[in-house]
């Protein structure tokens, strides 16, 4: 086939190349690159996979056909002056990993290479093929990642502290979503099906986060709008494993769990708007473990013009669940002569249950004035309601956080991004436990509030193949109207593209102030009372990281880290005895020192149908106050999965190992308890058939039995199947 | 095919550990399990468990208080106390760890349900029996323990909930 045209070669000195590019099974490939790598001259083929290049230099001349999904291909051609020579292409297709966007790591949109922290992302496809009901069942597998009993820990940052006070920010589509009274977080606060990828940004974000992004930050991305009518039904069910000895066994029948979530969506050019309702029962896997779950979110956009966009949302979930005892040992239930038993409850925390209501809203404006500027300006809503029933007394919390922030992306120049913004919280409590009174039989009600204003800018500025990154935020605080606490967070890094791969370093501070739940907190827990200690400081930390990714081969991506914090005042809870008896409280007591390895490699191996990842953390956790090891932190963290996908099948399995922790807190009561390390082997499979799909999914498919945190037996077999039809 | 065979070999592997292990089953044991360090033995209870009983704990002092305050203050373990497993009736093997070291005196110590402060101790805490050596006539009772790297066993005790000994038994309230 000959190009038209020809007969203008000889007026143009040079010679033409021309032909076709096509895959093995002949078909032509639109938007191949066919170049002459000597004269810098490119041409893209056409639908039909032809292409043209002209004013070739005349001579021998190599000419390269490359597209993103194809093995690159090569020929050399003789090319004489007025003349035409020809290259055909026939090229393979290779899987290729591709470098997503995130939004996350500096507050603006990136490619993933070149954020100076490491980032975890959970795609869209990972969440499809794990049939959970919640974020945190989507994302505990990620790398680096570890959840003790539902509190994340980023390279071990939060340890475990019984929910109070997260160092990990949870950030909703951007807008921050931790608990104003206790600071941690509502996993479900979100419906999953709302939810298109998650991003985990590790290590100190307070430079552009503040307060919570200690040890790193949580983004939830929530799907957009699509143009048109659309609706999602979703329908769960499952079976939770038998306890797998008789000497444990404690109900007559085998629990199940099952759930349904509907989505309705429309959009047009200029307005969209989303509505989901759901809700699911849980029987659960161990005594006192029923829970109960509502929820709806909705979202509605309006967009003026293409550079302006208006975004309201919401969600509200509301909860009634059994609040599990601490797992019974001898003498405190019918112990069936055991030494312990962990699927039933020690009798005093009988009868126990929660009920907990939570909602936010969200309204953003996002404009784009131009090449060089796009603003955001944002306000949130964020209400968190919990009883406590109680055989004594029921504990109560009604907390809001209200939040407000604006910021600017700016590129003053072509090789500069700034980006700058303020932002203000107010949080709130009323309550009869986070109270401050020190009388542990006091009942009284009272508010306390916390209000945080903080500035942050940071600028990349691109020097060649390298990015250079500076930045600092200044948070003040203050507690009930007192005196103001300011915290600097800054943060510089680099990121350097080389034929090898991308090395990135940065150095950041983090910073966490106190919940108002850990100041003013007068409870008791495990029998003890739970002093309050309206003291409290902020706990802080440096983190240091380099790392390197690499995607040498097309169908592998490799991220290695060394990662190093130092942290100072870290919020512990201690024992205290005073006059002969042994009270809990908050102090900020221990310096710690958390270091270590992160590595992922996730790889295509010779077919887009397997997709396999190996993720090993290794970390080294210091509490230097005491020289030893740092609680709730195990060693090691290794995560292997495998996925085979067949036209509209797959199965996949993963793995996850985590030692076994060394030290725990309040040891003097939980010391002698067993403890050991997990090792859990979850597998899925699904089966779409048009607008309909099948998710199956048993995780710890092997009932390993394991406890992370003191006398609270981890999950057992769980049996999953998701029905979802898609209009 | 080498990726491949390598993954599901990995991912075998990986169900092979999983399979491995667990938490078992573990039986009240019956003398001082191995690798613990502390004392263990059999208490005999005695008469009706008072309604107002927070716990029964056992204690050891290096040396036999001289006064009120060690006695509050120089037991170990340390606060928290892990009571013995209710119900208090029949006889049950207990374990209490300990350091290394010579105790003088070991004993059993009856808890009132209530808040305890030195003030109301004399109240709320009540002396409930002691280990004593064969032979022993004294009325405290004098039994050395020494615990050396493993669990010293056979410290024995009878707990009767209706002749227990308050601090003022001991240490005598200062007169007024």
């Amino acid at each position: 086939m000959l190009s038209p045209g020809l007969g203008t070669l000889a007026a143009q000195g040079g010679g033409v190349v021309y032909g076709t590019v096509t895959d093995t099974a002949g078909r032509g490939i639109e938007g191949v690159a066919v170049g002459i790598a000597q004269a810098r001259l490119t041409a893209l083929a056409d639908s039909g996979g032809r292409y043209r290049i002209s004013e070739v230099p005349t001579g021998r001349t190599e000419v390269r056909a490359r597209r993103i999904g194809y093995l690159p291909g090569r020929a050399v051609v003789e090319v004489a002056a007025g003349d035409s020579a020809r290259a055909d292409f026939v090229l393979r297709s290779q899987p290729a990993i591709m470098q997503p966007t995130v939004v996350t790591a500096a507050k603006r949109s990136q490619l993933l290479d070149q954020s100076i922290t490491s980032v975890a992302v959970v795609t869209d496809s990972q969440l499809a093929r794990r049939a959970v009901s919640t974020v945190d069942e989507a994302v505990d597998k990620a790398p680096g990642v570890q959840f003790l009993n539902g509190q994340v820990n980023i390279r071990g940052s939060s340890g475990y502290v019984q929910g109070l006070g997260s160092r990990v920010l949870l950030l909703v589509d951007g807008i921050p979503a931790n608990q104003g009274d206790r600071g941690g977080i509502n996993w479900d606060i979100v419906p999953l099906e709302d939810v298109e990828r998650v991003e985990i940004v590790k290590g100190a974000g307070s430079s552009l986060y503040g307060s919570a992004a200690f040890g790193g930050v949580v983004n939830v991305i929530t799907r957009e709008v699509a143009a048109g009518f659309h609706a999602r039904v979703r329908a769960t069910g499952g079976l939770y494993a038998n306890p797998p000895h008789d000497v444990w066994a404690f109900r007559g029948r085998t629990g199940g769990h099952g759930g349904l979530d509907v989505t309705g969506s429309y959009g047009s050019e200029t307005l969209r708007g989303s509505l989901t309702a759901g809700g699911r029962h849980s029987d659960g896997y161990r005594e006192q473990d029923r829970r109960d779950h509502w929820e709806t979110a909705g979202k509605a956009e309006w967009r003026p013009t293409q550079a302006t966009r208006v975004a309201a949302s919401g969600a509200w979930a509301s909860d009634q669940y059994d609040v599990p005892a601490l797992w019974c040992i001898r003498g405190q239930c019918d112990d069936r002569g055991q030494t312990y038993q962990p699927f039933m409850g020690d009798r005093s925390g009988r009868g126990m249950f929660t009920r907990s209501d939570k909602g936010y809203l969200a309204a953003t404006v996002n404009r784009t004035s131009g090449v060089r500027l796009a603003w955001q300006a944002r306000s949130s809503w964020l209400r968190t309601h919990f009883t406590d029933f109680q055989p004594d007394r029921d504990d109560f919390g009604v907390a809001n956080r209200l939040g407000a922030e604006f910021r600017a992306v700016v590129q003053p120049a072509a090789d500069r991004i700034v980006t700058a913004g303020v932002e203000g919280v107010r949080s709130d409590v009323r309550t009869n436990i986070f109270t401050g009174d020190t009388n542990p039989a006091s009942n009284v009600v009272r508010t306390h509030a916390q209000g945080e204003v903080g500035a942050f800018a940071e600028s990349e500025q691109r020097v060649g193949k390298l990015r250079l990154t500076t930045g600092a935020r200044i948070d003040y605080m203050a507690v009930d109207g007192g005196a103001l606490d300011a915290v600097v967070s800054p943060r510089v890094g680099a990121v350097l593209e080389t034929t090898a791969g991308v090395w990135r370093a940065s150095a950041g501070r983090g910073f966490r102030a106190p919940s108002l739940a850990e100041r003013f907190v007068n409870t008791r827990v495990f029998g003890f009372h739970v002093i309050p200690n309206p003291a409290l400081s902020p706990e802080t930390a440096w983190s240091f990281e380099l790392g390197h990714a690499t995607s040498a081969l097309p169908w592998a991506r490799l991220d290695a880290a060394l990662f190093w914090t130092e942290a100072r005042d870290l919020i512990e809870p201690v024992f205290v005895v005073r006059d002969t008896t042994a009270q809990i409280q908050l102090q900020n007591v221990a310096r710690a020192r958390l270091r270590g390895l992160d590595f992922s490699l996730i790889a295509s191996p010779f077919t887009t149908r397997l997709s396999t990842t190996l993720a090993y953390t290794l970390l080294d956790g210091r509490d230097l106050s005491r020289d030893e090891v740092l609680a709730f932190r195990p060693r090691h963290l290794l995560t292997l999965s495998a996925d085979y996908g067949w036209k509209s099948l797959g199965v996949g399995g993963e793995f996850r190992h985590a030692s076994r922790i060394e030290r725990i807190e309040l040891d003097e009561f939980f010391g002698s308890d067993p403890r050991i390390g997990s090792n859990v082997f979850d597998l899925h499979a699904r089966l779409d058939h048009g607008p309909v799909s099948l998710r199956i999914l048993v995780t710890n498919a092997l009932n390993y039995i394991y406890n992370q945190v003191p006398r609270t037996l981890a999950p057992v077999r769980t049996l999953s199947a998701v029905l979802t039809w898609t209009y | 095919m080498h990726t491949l065979h390598g993954g599901a070999a990995g991912l075998a592997c990986a169900a092979a550990l999983a399979c491995n292990g667990g938490l078992e089953p573990a039986p009240v044991p019956t003398s001082c399990p191995k690798d613990f360090v502390g004392i263990c033995g059999t208490v005999t209870f005695q008469g009706p468990t008072p309604d107002s009983t927070d716990g029964v704990f056992i204690v050891a002092y290096p040396t036999f208080p001289r006064s009120r305050s060690e006695l509050l203050n120089n037991f170990l373990p340390r606060p928290p106390l892990q009571s013995l497993p209710r119900p208090f009736v029949g006889s049950q093997f207990y374990t209490v760890p300990l350091p290394n070291g010579r105790y003088e005196w070991v004993l059993a110590v009856w808890q009132k349900d209530g808040l305890l402060t030195p003030t109301n101790a004399d109240t709320l805490l009540r002396e409930a029996g002691f280990y004593r050596d064969a032979g022993d006539t004294t009325s405290h009772g004098s039994g050395i323990v020494r615990v050396s790297g493993t669990g010293t066993d056979a410290i024995d005790f009878r707990i009767d909930f209706g002749n227990m000994h308050s601090i003022s038994d001991y240490f005598p309230s200062s007169p007024r």
